[in-house]
């Protein structure tokens, strides 16, 4: 399964939900996507879900979406348990794990689920409920499409290929400095909030 | 606060509270209580500590600030900018040590101009009597001077609401996080001969 697919649905679901995205190459499809002011693209790891839990918290009646790899959640798995406790049925956790530091250097480190621990069993051991692990993208598409329509919390699990890394690495462009992110968001969110009222 | 979290617990003497041997001054405890009021807080995130645990206990009691309890220190303050991003006001509350955990998580709130109150237990100063405070005490001032994040300890507990009011100010205004450490004898009944 190609992580740039799964994101791509994800994408198509979202209506401008509030997204953090850890660092590496799954920020660029999101963006091609639809940039959306509601997005932290590049979230230093490992506080892209802890910062979504946060916004779930504070805004109990939207989406909110945190895009993770393995290698980033397994940097903060202890968050797992905060969000198990607190069951924001707003937060929707996707993790993608290829198995590897894919972004960096030559991309070949292993993460510890190359030899076998497994995030949707933290994610239990820690108290969620809605948890799963896919390995094709019908079943993605299914359990993604369930998750957007169900209470949460949800761990989504996507087991991806390693065939999203350029052969080539090019300019890294996103639509917006990570200096200018959280005045966009913010401004977004209280004008957003404003209009509902 | 969702259903499932709110947390009901007689309203008592919070003062009573903490380990053996430890009284918290009640007319501190209300002073922080009134500055989050004053200031707008709305949204606390804490670890338990034993310096500031008549505070968390104070904000779950009363009900009326969104109280939530992180498993690091560091998660902790990344939860409070999540929530200042979809506009709240929020508060972290930890010992000194929580500090030491959260330079990157700090360093993004500033890049990124995503703010949080922090108000700390334990400074470099006074009041450390314990050797297993001793990293504790090193280690929250130098990283929040490191980052050029405004703090200030506090020294008479008649100057918590000013103090906490003031720092908001700052944190809305500058769009920096702000530190406000809280020396034993600010907080906690002790007596001369300690």
């Amino acid at each position: 399964m190609n992580r740039t697919d799964v994101l791509r649905h994800i994408a198509k679901l979202r209506n401008g939900a509030p997204m953090i995205i850890s660092p590496g190459l799954a920020n660029y499809p999101i963006a091609e996507a639809k940039d959306e002011p509601l997005t932290i693209y590049n979230m230093d790891m490992p506080y892209t879900t802890p910062m979504a839990l946060g916004m779930a918290l504070g805004w109990p009646e939207r989406k909110v979406i945190s895009i993770e790899g393995d290698g980033s959640l397994l940097a903060g798995p202890g968050v797992l348990s905060t969000v198990a406790r607190y069951r924001p049925k707003n937060l929707l956790m996707f993790v993608f794990d290829n198995g590897a530091y894919l972004t960096t250097g030559s991309g070949k480190a292993p993460t510890t689920t190359a030899f076998g621990t497994d995030i949707e069993q933290l994610g239990r051991a820690a108290g969620l409920q809605n948890t799963r692990t896919v390995h094709d993208l019908d079943a993605a598409k299914d359990v993604i499409s369930a998750a957007f329509t169900q209470i949460g919390p949800w761990l989504i699990v996507a087991k991806v290929d390693k065939q999203d890394r350029p052969a080539e690495r090019g300019p890294h462009t996103l639509p917006m400095y990570v200096y200018e992110a959280g005045l966009i968001f913010h401004r977004a969110a209280l004008q957003e909030k404003s209009a509902k009222k | 606060m969702s259903k499932q979290q709110k947390v009901k617990t007689p309203l008592r003497n919070v003062a009573g509270t903490g380990k053996a041997g430890v009284r918290y001054r009640q007319e501190a405890l209300e002073s922080f209580y009134d500055g989050f009021k004053a200031a707008g807080i709305d949204f606390a995130v804490f670890l338990p500590d034993s310096m500031l645990d008549g505070v968390e206990q104070l904000i779950i009691e009363r009900g009326d600030i969104e109280a939530y309890q992180c498993s690091r220190e560091d998660e902790g303050i990344a939860m409070a900018m999540g929530a200042f991003l979809v506009g709240k006001r929020p508060v972290a509350l930890m010992e000194g040590s929580g500090i030491g955990m959260s330079a990157l998580i700090l360093a993004r709130g500033i890049v990124q101009k995503t703010p949080t109150m922090l108000i700390i237990g334990h400074n470099s100063t006074l009041g450390e009597r314990y050797d297993y405070h001793g990293a504790t005490r090193l280690v929250a001032e130098p990283v929040l001077r490191a980052l050029d994040i405004p703090y200030h300890v506090l020294f008479d507990p008649g100057d918590i609401r000013k103090v906490i009011v003031e720092a908001q100010a700052t944190i809305e205004g500058q769009r920096l996080p702000f530190g406000i450490l809280v020396p034993s004898h600010v907080i906690r009944e002790i007596g001369e001969s300690r």
